[in-house]
């Protein structure tokens, strides 16, 4: 099995949890004189998340709140160019090189660049990181075709894999592929978990689990001039109300993941300013094909025609989301199918399918679900949308852990759940809708699937690879081992202060490091 | 009997709560009758709509009628109070017996099982055993009936002990009657009033439980008209829609103090001398 | 005396030893594990299978327990995944919000609880007694998670008074720390208030009923004087039992109060522990709220033992 790709998964349970409306009547307390100032140095920066970092080591986190508690500590060889969704540049390389065989990266870093505590940042250090992150296994499928890191001179790193590796630099941008200070990973006993080994736009100054994380500006920072900022704070507050509270009367700067049904208060809010783009996170109605009833591909495809994707939306979403009709890369992205394979419902067909796949008189499902409680409202709507057609959903909501377990043991007949934070193509689909994927829950399997998911993966080409991935789509929209739901948009509370932060759709916050307030 | 029911006629709020109680009953035998909606049925273009006379108490997120959810939990929180204080009423009484009735080393063991039960706190317990049991209202009933588990089997404990040593049984014991016997017809019905005191106060425990595991999302089926699952989500709509959350709190609160009267009531009722004890 | 501690403490002994089997073989029960939490979507079998190994959760279930009460004993609680600390630290750390909550409620149902009780008692069957008893009775009612709610909506949406959650550390800010305490210390004390004011009133009754308050009365002591001196000292006794009993549960943190103004106190982590299935720390966390019941009861007891010298035994 090639366990290549993976985990760009921040796991869709941390934008769990709250889903929570809160539309008031209420005034916001607004902080009076706005817009006359100007943008300066300095200045202190509240941040929000929904929930705590579990830890703070790059290499070993999987939960998105910790990566972005993380990843303005450090320097990645490359990153996601903020705001351009798919697009990637040097972060810590200043040039790089890729052979005629397209297996061979001749790297070449930025002159100067140090860690916080003063040492100097080399190609040994990206040598040693890169080891690292495979040496602690979570992401080590990303460089399972790794053969050689050489390390020429202080600033050259020449990487070596055994055949062409198309998404390579995007794995390589990832957030939390990050070049670490081994002096400080030694000092910390091999562990970061609450120690700062970066040599990021800012510094962690202080840790006070579940009340706040304060970072300040690097001086030495090797971009000149930047970061603008004197310190950034970081909170959670998992609570929906309290959130939204805490932006509105200015407690807050930014609020990350704020949730659609947020979207109107905030709107309404003064000197606070929503700002929303189609995002990464998609969400599907996930079927087993092994379990019984859903072995036959029309029951499946009876479902994924029998959801009213629109109205799912409408209710869960306020109509926030936008649906999925074909495939699963959502339409800002290179890679979206244009074709909609389920452009209406059709009930009449669903039923249709479901007599001709013998069940006519009706069947039951259960689904399974986590506490994420948007994805428990889709399993409710879903529950009524399928009865029409004569499928009995019964739906139970399990504690994360549990559930899963489930989903990847396959112990599930239905879910509803989702993943974020993928940018190559290769990564929404290899390791979910290959035979031999590592997270291929719903155990598909279609020959001519996996063929194109291999060659795509080899691809240099853009082009190609879009055509590649396009007909990759449809066949497994048609072989419906998902039905696809919706692409939810990425939406961020920002006060009138905050200049240069963008909403991502990965969800990142590099672009700190540009961010100024008045 | 009849004496019984004339002390508690005196005490008028017990006799209120007893009032609701039957309203309840009636309310979850024949809440297809009564309710206006189907608890399930949901029309988008009714979301979130306020109290108004065509939804009385307004609608939820899918457009589902509260007041019909409301009338229909009725039926999840008295099968999840008859259910639940049955499993603690058994489980506890049997305990209490054998414990006193045994005395020595069983006595010893059980009630320090029962110590030892009682001092996790209450929704703790039951959400630990909830994780064990996995989600669904049998384990949620089987959980709360566990964790009130040790206040019958004290209960049962002290009543039978101050009779066991009365001449009755004594007098039973030299006939021959057998052990069993003489717990089953003798002891067990006279330790009885604080017992039925004791399941309606529970009652009203129960109702609380399900209501609180329910709100931590660690209950019943989500779409299932739980009062504790409809608060759980009107939580989350607090400022925009806070019918969704503050019906059902309400009807939660007189059920719990409807139960909590009539227990008080019938405490007084069958024995004066009970009255001090804590609840 | 001494005898009816020492009884006392033999039998507090078998009863945290009980606590303790509880504790880590119900929690074994669980299904899922850290592990499973951790890897979230992207679990697969073999790297769980990994990760337990690396955690010791392979061993046979005996030798974790013998060796889990070991470390215990000598302090050392285990680690937890979750927090990424010791358990014990994790405990610690969260400790001080859950005692502040536990005193201030209490402090709050003292306030309500003895001059309600009191009056009521004084005025048996007037409207005071009866407007306090249907308090009492709806304080007992009311779930403290829907009154956390309305309070939120109130004082915090409507009225702008307080935040609406979130927590401010002592050291930060008193005032802010005060303001973030207040409304989960109410929707708390209410209900331990309510209890605490239906025990005061019944012991009040009782004491004043009794033949010295009487024979007090008939010599003409004056009546504010009798109730002070003589009846509420001796009324309290009960009183002061039961508040004993409810701070011992109020030390082992309100799971749902503490969820709900998002407290980080011992009963929030206990929570997180499940729901992420931390073993080490929701074994850690039952142990100590349990053990932390015991132990305020017994100080309980023995406290009552002084106070009221007839109920030795």
């Amino acid at each position: 099995m090639k366990k290549w790709f993976g985990l760009l998964v921040l796991l869709v349970i941390v934008l769990a949890g709250c889903t929570n409306p809160e539309n008031a009547e209420q005034d916001s307390e607004s902080e009076g004189d706005t817009g006359s100032e100007t943008a300066a140095e300095g200045g202190t920066l509240t941040i929000a998340d929904l929930s705590e970092a579990e830890s703070l080591d790059p290499h070993v986190v999987t939960d998105a709140a910790s990566m972005r508690y993380i990843e303005n500590m450090y320097n990645t060889l490359f990153r996601y160019v903020p705001g351009e969704y798919g697009e990637i540049e040097g972060d810590l390389v200043a040039d790089y090189e890729l052979s005629d065989d397209e297996t061979t990266y001749t790297m070449t870093l930025h002159e100067g660049v140090t860690f916080h505590n003063g040492d100097a940042l080399t190609s040994e250090d990206v040598k040693y990181s890169i080891e690292r992150i495979i040496e602690k296994g979570v992401r080590a499928n990303q460089f399972s075709e790794v053969e050689s890191i050489e390390t020429p001179s202080e600033t050259e790193v020449v990487i070596t894999l055994s055949e062409p590796v198309a998404p390579f630099l995007t794995f390589l941008a990832y957030p939390m592929n990050t070049v670490v200070n081994q002096t400080i990973v030694e000092e910390n006993g091999g562990e970061l978990d609450n120690a700062d080994a970066g040599s990021g736009p800012f510094k962690l100054d202080s840790w006070t689990k579940d009340q706040e994380m304060v970072l300040v500006k690097n001086e030495d920072y090797f971009k000149e001039g930047k970061p603008h900022l004197n310190e950034v704070v970081w909170r959670s507050i998992p609570d929906a109300t309290a959130r939204s509270t805490a932006i509105r009367n200015g407690e807050l700067d930014i609020l990350l993941q704020a949730q659609p049904q947020d979207v109107d208060l905030l709107d309404q809010a003064e000197g606070v300013n929503v700002e929303s783009v189609p995002g990464t996170y998609w969400e599907y109605m996930g079927m087993n094909v092994e379990a019984e009833p859903l072995q036959d591909e029309k029951v499946r495809q009876a479902i994924a025609w029998a959801l009213d994707r629109g109205a799912i939306n409408e209710v869960v979403k306020f109509g926030e989301a936008s649906p999925l009709l074909s495939g699963n890369i959502p339409q800002n992205h290179w890679a979206h199918l244009e074709e909609d394979i389920y452009p209406e419902p059709d009930p009449e067909k669903a039923q249709q399918l479901l007599e001709e796949a013998g069940y006519g008189d009706g069947l039951e499902l259960s689904m399974k679900v986590s506490t994420n409680q948007s994805q428990i409202d889709a399993a409710q709507v879903i529950k009524q949308q399928l009865e029409e057609v004569g499928i009995m959903l019964d739906v139970v909501s399990q504690e994360d852990s549990v559930f899963f377990e489930a989903l990847g043991s396959g112990d599930f007949e239905t879910t509803v759940v989702g993943w974020v934070g993928f940018v190559d193509p290769d990564e929404f689909l290899y390791n979910i809708f290959h035979t031999e994927g590592m997270y291929n829950q719903q155990n598909y399997s279609n020959e001519e699937v996996d063929q194109l998911l291999e060659q795509g993966r080899k691809e240099m080409d853009q082009e190609k690879r879009a055509e590649i991935y396009a007909e990759a789509q449809k066949l497994i929209a048609e072989d419906a081992p998902m039905a696809f739901l919706y692409a939810n948009p990425q939406i961020s509370g920002v006060r009138d202060r905050v200049q240069d932060f963008v909403v991502d759709p990965t969800v990142t916050t590099i672009s700190l490091e540009d961010t100024k307030v008045e | 009997m009849n004496e019984i029911w004339y002390q508690f006629k005196k005490n008028k709020i017990a006799l209120f709560g007893l009032g609701m109680t039957v309203m309840f009953i009636i309310f979850a035998i024949l809440a297809p009758l009564i309710a206006p909606y189907d608890p399930y049925e949901m029309s988008t273009s009714d979301s979130l709509a306020g109290p108004s006379l065509a939804h009385l108490m307004g609608t939820d997120q899918f457009g589902r009628d509260i007041l019909s959810r409301i009338i229909y939990g009725t039926r999840i929180s008295l099968q999840v109070g008859i259910i639940s204080v049955g499993i603690s009423l058994v489980l506890g009484t049997l305990i209490g017996l054998v414990a006193a009735y045994y005395g020595r080393w069983v006595d010893m063991v059980l009630s320090r099982f029962t110590d030892v039960l009682f001092s996790f706190p209450d929704i703790l317990l039951a959400l630990v055993i909830m994780a064990i049991l996995g989600p669904s209202l049998t384990n949620l009933m089987i959980a709360i009936g566990i964790v009130y588990t040790p206040i019958f089997a004290r209960i049962a404990r002290g009543a039978v002990l101050s009779i066991k040593s009365s001449l009755y049984i004594d007098a039973a014991k030299s006939m021959g009657v057998s052990n069993r016997k003489i717990m089953w017809k003798h002891i067990l019905p006279n330790s009885m009033a604080p017992l039925i005191v004791q399941v309606t106060l529970s009652f009203a425990f129960a109702i609380l439980a399900e209501a609180a595991l329910s709100f931590l999302g660690l209950g019943v089926s989500p779409d299932t008209p739980s009062w504790g699952i409809m608060l759980s989500e009107g939580k989350n709509w607090m400022e925009t829609a806070w019918w969704i959350a503050v019906f059902p709190g309400i009807a939660i609160t007189l059920a719990v103090f409807s139960f909590n009267v009539m227990g008080d009531g019938l405490r007084d009722a069958l024995d004066p001398k009970l009255k001090n004890e804590s609840s | 005396m001494i005898a009816y501690i020492i009884r006392r403490l033999l039998i507090a002994i078998p009863v945290l030893f009980g606590i303790s089997l509880i504790a880590f073989f119900m929690v074994r029960l669980v299904p899922g594990d850290t592990v499973t939490a951790m890897l979230g979507n992207s679990y697969t079998p073999e790297q769980a299978e990994a990760l337990r190994a690396q955690y010791g959760l392979d061993e046979p279930i005996i030798t974790q327990y013998i060796l889990w009460l070991t470390n215990v004993l000598q302090g050392d609680f285990g680690f937890s995944h979750f927090t990424n600390t010791p358990v014990l630290e994790a405990i610690l750390l969260r400790l001080p919000v859950t005692i502040e909550l536990a005193l201030l409620s209490v402090v709050i149902a003292v306030i309500l609880a003895i001059p309600l009780g009191t009056i009521a008692a004084l005025k048996r069957n007037s409207k005071f007694d009866y407007g306090a008893s249907l308090f009492g009775m709806l304080g007992i009612s009311i779930p403290n998670f829907w009154l956390g709610t309305l309070m939120i909506l109130f004082f915090s949406l409507w009225a702008g008074w307080f935040p609406s959650g979130g927590f401010v550390g002592l050291y930060e800010s008193v005032w802010g720390n005060l303001q973030s305490m207040i409304l989960p210390a109410i929707a708390l004390g209410t209900a331990v208030g309510a209890v605490a004011m239906r025990m005061t009133r019944s012991s009040m009754l009782e004491v004043t009923n009794q033949d010295y308050i009487k024979m007090a009365r008939a010599k003409g002591v004056s009546s504010r004087r009798l109730i002070t001196k003589h009846a509420l000292k001796n009324a309290l006794v009960p009183v002061v039992t039961v508040l004993g009993i409810q701070t011992g549960y109020l030390l082992g943190g309100s799971v749902v109060v503490e969820q709900i103004f998002g407290l980080p106190g011992v009963g929030q982590l206990a929570l997180q522990a499940i729901t992420n299935r931390d073993y080490a720390l929701l074994q850690g966390t039952i142990l100590f709220i349990a053990s932390a019941f015991v132990i305020v009861n017994l100080i309980v007891d023995i406290i009552y033992g002084f106070l009221n010298p007839q109920i030795r035994y």
